[in-house]
């Protein structure tokens, strides 16, 4: 009966590689094919992007709650002809663990559309903080990084909170208050 | 002569991934498989329309996803399971098909376990800060106060608070696995932050996390048109006045689950893995017997 539950003890021992995998990363969409996916009607993805000043990066962190970290935010107004539709707006949020790129669709009226993930890229320990220590990863996107993407993806073990993206909409959503909607 | 006029798509079947954040966690997706004839597209269209067609199969899964957690999610007073909360132990509430589905579940999780898979434990986790504090309850009773009445009527005997937390995400993935199915995809797997399952011809493999440094990857699974769901104290565990508490009640003793450990089950649908892992976390001796009688398996990591 005992044979229904292994007991793997020691689990260093049998770490499949030879060090630990520090990092992995997932690309799901580029921009382009979540502007198709959030925006199926749309005709044209006029590029918009805003460049923040520091009284508007004040404002919206006092009104969100959150930080705003970066000062560029890249937006797209969206078109159906002539008709105004909603704006595509590309984020990143730097998690506990992981670094995110992803994108809110607003509807015209500046409600929620669609959120979707374009890049996951997660990081373990405290180098994870370590500029240098991460920039060793940006230059493997072409090559090495894809290897292993394809060999690790499907991961069972930590359930990793989507808070940080909550956040994220949080501090979009007065972004929009406070500066795209006027 | 037909055949060779389809291989070029054969060569060039559609495979998509995407991820949203639902259930409190990233839930990801990846569908492939060349499903045409079933998704009833014509064979001669391109790989991009043929992806659009996965793409909406995907979005009615992840759309499917969502519906679960809008009615059994514990921390949104919307939501019908926060309704039970607050209304079932002084009348009868009509619930949805899919919550008196995940209800029944429970119960027969908590029998079968004699309580080691508890689904009122909402009122200790609300204690230790891990569930809204409106959930707290004295003198709560238990899993054996909740009546499952007929025409999906559910009534308390006892205040108390219930959290599928420990089952509604693995039905989550069953659900969207199920809408998937439905929209002709031929092969797919849906994960949700470690909760998965998969179908279709090809086994997956899956690695699992290492409890403690989770930056290594401690066993490796092959799995086949079955669901694997992970349970550890590892990532909530927390001091709370001098006390340590996790996400994981054991529901026989009254405490938290803490401690280097982590447990997956193989099981054929994922509500049934996700269910099991609290049961091998709490009772292993008759998690064992539980294991055997749904043809289940558990991987227990230590430190």
């Amino acid at each position: 009966m005992s044979d229904w539950i292994h007991r793997i003890i020691a689990p260093s021992a049998i770490i499949i590689s030879a060090g630990a995998i520090p990092c992995y990363a997932t690309t799901y969409l580029t921009v382009g094919q979540a502007q198709k996916i959030c925006f199926t009607n749309a005709t044209q993805f006029i590029a918009a992007d805003v460049t923040l000043t520091s009284e508007q990066r004040k404002a919206i962190t006092k009104d969100s709650g959150v930080r705003v970290r970066l000062d560029t935010q890249k937006v797209w107004r969206v078109q159906n002809g002539d008709k105004f539709i909603g704006w595509f707006i590309q984020d990143e949020v730097l998690g506990k663990h992981e670094y995110i790129q992803w994108v809110l669709a607003l509807n015209a009226d500046g409600s929620v559309r669609q959120i979707e993930i374009l890049d996951y890229r997660e990081t373990y320990g405290y180098q994870v903080r370590d500029e240098k220590w991460r920039a060793q990863f940006y230059g493997k996107q072409h090559g090495a990084k894809l290897k292993l993407d394809d060999d690790i993806k499907n991961i069972s073990g930590a359930t990793l909170s989507s808070r940080h993206i909550a956040d994220g909409v949080k501090r979009l959503l007065s972004f929009y208050e406070l500066v795209l909607k006027k | 002569m037909l055949r060779l006029g389809l291989r070029p798509h054969l060569r060039s079947e559609p495979k998509i991934r995407r991820c949203r954040p639902l259930l409190g966690t990233f839930v990801e997706i990846t569908a492939s498989g060349n499903a045409w004839h079933r998704l009833g597209l014509n064979p001669a269209l391109d790989l991009p329309s043929r992806c659009s067609a996965f793409h909406e199969a995907v979005d009615a899964a992840f759309a499917a996803m969502k519906k679960i957690q809008n009615m059994m999610s514990a921390h949104d007073p919307a939501s019908e399971l926060s309704l039970l909360n607050r209304e079932a132990a002084h009348r009868i509430v009509t619930v949805s098909r899919e919550t008196y589905e995940v209800l029944r579940r429970a119960d027969r999780m908590a029998v079968e376990s004699k309580g080691a898979f508890d689904y009122t434990v909402a009122p200790t986790l609300a204690r230790w800060g891990l569930l809204p504090a409106t959930l707290q309850c004295e003198n709560a009773g238990n899993w054996r106060d909740v009546l499952l009445l007929r025409r999906r009527q559910v009534r308390f005997l006892r205040p108390l608070t219930l959290d599928l937390g420990g089952i509604a995400k693995g039905f989550a993935v069953d659900q969207a696995i199920e809408v998937l199915r439905e929209h002709g995809v031929a092969s797919a797997m849906v994960n949700a932050g470690g909760d998965l399952r998969v179908f279709g011809a090809q086994s997956s493999r899956i690695h699992l996390r290492h409890p403690s440094q989770p930056q290594q990857f401690a066993h490796r699974i092959e799995l086949a048109q079955a669901a694997l769901a992970t349970s550890s104290p590892c990532f909530t565990e927390k001091n709370l006045h001098g006390q340590r508490v996790s996400h994981l009640v054991d529901s026989i003793r009254q405490t938290a689950v803490t401690g280097v450990i982590s447990v997956s089950v193989r099981a054929q649908e994922c509500w049934l893995a996700d269910a099991l892992t609290k049961v091998v976390l709490n009772a292993p001796q008759l998690a064992q017997k539980m294991l055997a009688k749904y043809g289940a398996e558990a991987f227990v990591l230590t430190a």
